[in-house]
């Protein structure tokens, strides 16, 4: 009962963060009905499908201070359970999303156990590494489709079992629902035993440890956590693309995208990952859609995109919410 | 037989993965900071001795200066533009600051040049080979090994008997109290961002005479050299040599293995999954790496 008073208790968060919130929960809800074209409103999923990666790697990421670059294998392993399932044994959504996150929390301790001996750049790379792996053994695994990928097949109706509808309306409010579970678990997380652990060990490890935190099963719960909610992420990933490739869902970038949108928007608060998506996933689509589609400008969007990296980690690395902060102080 | 071929061929690879690794590990013991954007170096290397040789007709092996030249310059602009800037802030900032620069170069050469593969066609050494008995070199890859080994043994010869690199050694092991004796901190730090820089410049100009170019080219070489500069402990130069030459090794003699015990499934296309897998078995077990006495 504590645990969802917390959940929902937003009371100390400013009274401008509290009607920000309510507005954009209205907006959210009649957003279909805007008539926007079905590239705004891919946008806005896609918007909050990053939104939801996001706030998992806030919490190892973020609030754990860990710099975590592979959370891409656990979108690939949320995606790849649910799509061969669906494939080989026609398993609805529904149950094989579920397995999907049982699979990823159990490779995550797997992984975990051994990763969370590593610091600092150590740890950086070694998460590289293992996304790597993965990827690769997907890319050459010949029962798992290979380079090739797998297609979901298309149902004859629209099945609500298999997440298979004709309108984007309803994964976008699929997709909404999610976020909002997600906004309320981080709500809660935040204000967890874990999550004050996970800021002490942020802060210095050495101290915690002298307190009595297990620094290193802290980190290993936060980045199941993550693993969960990147898994979750990557199912609906599957269901609404209807096709998975190792490239697409696997790739580095994917990781380094998953973790930037967080670092950007600043890691370790409740809003930086939200920001962070809504900032840089209509930059990404749009600047995509408009310089990548025109011959001889491939790779502008990236460039530009990189050098608000550089020029954010160089100038503010709390992120575009550290910003924010600092123009609030200065005026209170 | 087989095998000591693939252990020939090994080392030759592996001394320009030494020589990849090299930049990394110096600029790692200097400044504590990790280069991302260190494979992004070895492709614009790549690409400046491409199109050198394309452009001015001269042989690739004679754009090597120029590879060097760019690499330098490259080392010194990040490092006055950027790196300056990272270390003042967290890891984080440190790393996501790299990640962006490699980010950055890698579409910079892709708006540049386009994502095409793209190879020497002809040069000195392209193409011919020399026959040591049963063992078949191939010239480019040979010269590639030698004139690896010497650069990097310039370099050792530079770090250990100048003074110049008794300043940036001396800066890498402790930076106040190399600051107090006189040394100027920031510069042997720039001075490591374009001995790095220089480095990896002269590893992609060799490269290329046996690989193809291409805009994310350098992921593949950044994790190797992540690899080899774990195995010999991070901030370690003879250690980087070493693990280099190990990890050329294992990359050729791993399909030749699994050739061998009939595993075909083991086959090259693995033998990189092996360096991630590697370098994730060597932190976990040894953090320090061989020879590191840094971390």
């Amino acid at each position: 009962m504590e645990t969802l008073r917390d959940a929902f208790d937003f009371r100390d968060f400013s009274k401008a963060e509290q009607i920000i919130l309510v507005l954009f929960s209205i907006f959210l809800l009649i957003f279909p009905w805007l008539g926007f074209g079905s590239f705004v409103k891919t946008v806005m999923i896609y918007f909050l499908l990053f939104s939801l990666f996001g706030m998992g790697w806030n919490t190892i990421g973020g609030y754990g201070g860990q710099v975590e670059l592979g959370k891409a294998q656990y979108v690939g392993i949320g995606a790849y359970t649910v799509s061969l399932m669906m494939v080989w044994w026609k398993i609805p959504f529904w149950v094989s999303m579920p397995i999907g996150v049982l699979i990823a929390l159990g490779y995550s301790f797997m992984i975990g156990y051994p990763l969370f001996r590593l610091k600092g750049h150590y740890f950086a790379i070694a998460t590289i590494c293992t996304s790597l792996v993965l990827q690769d053994i997907f890319i050459n695994w010949k029962l798992v489709g290979a380079a090739k990928g797998i297609e979901l097949p298309i149902r004859d109706h629209p099945d609500f079992l298999y997440m298979q509808f004709k309108s984007d309306t309803y994964y976008f409010y699929f997709i909404m629902v999610l976020f909002y579970v997600a906004l309320f678990y981080m709500n809660w997380f935040r204000k967890s035993k874990l999550g004050y652990q996970l800021r002490m060990i942020k802060d210095d490890e050495e101290a915690a440890e002298s307190m009595g935190i297990d620094a290193r099963w802290c980190k290993i719960k936060a980045y199941s956590i993550a693993s969960a909610f990147v898994a979750v992420g990557g199912g609906f990933l599957a269901v609404f693309n209807l096709y998975v490739d190792p490239y697409s869902v696997m790739d580095l970038d994917l990781s380094i995208k998953i973790a930037l949108m967080a670092m950007l928007g600043g890691a370790g608060s409740m809003w930086g990952p939200i920001i962070g998506a809504a900032f840089l996933i209509p930059l990404d689509r749009f600047l995509g859609s408009w310089l990548g589609g025109q011959k001889g400008l491939i790779g502008v969007d990236f460039m530009i995109y990189s050098a608000m990296i550089m020029i954010v980690s160089a100038y503010q690395p709390r992120g575009i919410w550290g910003i924010i902060e600092q123009f609030r102080k200065r005026g209170a | 037989m087989i095998v000591l071929d693939a252990i020939l061929q090994g080392i030759l690879m592996g001394l320009l993965f030494a020589l990849v690794a090299l930049g990394l590990t110096i600029i790692f013991g200097v400044m504590d900071i990790v280069n991302f954007a260190h494979g992004e170096f070895l492709m614009i290397g790549m690409y400046t001795a491409y199109w050198t040789s394309l452009l001015l007709h001269v042989d690739p092996l004679i754009a090597l200066p120029a590879s060097a030249a760019v690499g330098m310059l490259l080392g010194l602009v990040s490092y006055y533009w950027l790196v300056k800037y990272l270390i003042r802030g967290p890891m984080i900032a440190q790393l996501f600051g790299t990640f962006g620069l490699m980010l950055f170069l890698r579409y910079l050469a892709q708006f540049l040049f386009g994502t095409d593969y793209r190879i020497i066609q002809k040069g000195l050494l392209v193409g011919k080979s020399l026959s040591l008995g049963p063992f078949i070199l191939d010239w480019t890859k040979l010269s590639t090994a030698i004139l690896s080994l010497l650069s990097f043994l310039f370099v050792y010869y530079l770090l250990h008997r100048t003074k110049l690199g008794k300043a940036l050694r001396a800066t890498s092991l402790n930076k106040e109290a190399a600051a107090y004796m006189g040394i100027r901190t920031e510069r042997m730090n720039a001075f490591a961002w374009m001995i790095g820089g220089g480095t990896v410049g002269i590893a992609g100009g060799l490269l290329v005479n046996f690989w193809y170019v291409y805009p994310t080219v350098g992921l593949l070489f950044v994790m190797i050299a992540f690899a080899s500069v774990a195995m010999g402990g991070f901030g370690s130069i003879k250690g980087a040599f070493f693990a280099g030459v190990i990890i050329g090794m294992i990359e050729l003699l791993f399909p030749v293995f699994g050739h061998l015990i009939g595993w075909d499934f083991l086959g090259p296309h693995f033998k990189f999954t092996l360096v991630y897998f590697a370098y994730f078995i060597i932190v976990v077990l040894r953090p320090q790496g061989l020879f590191g006495w840094k971390h």
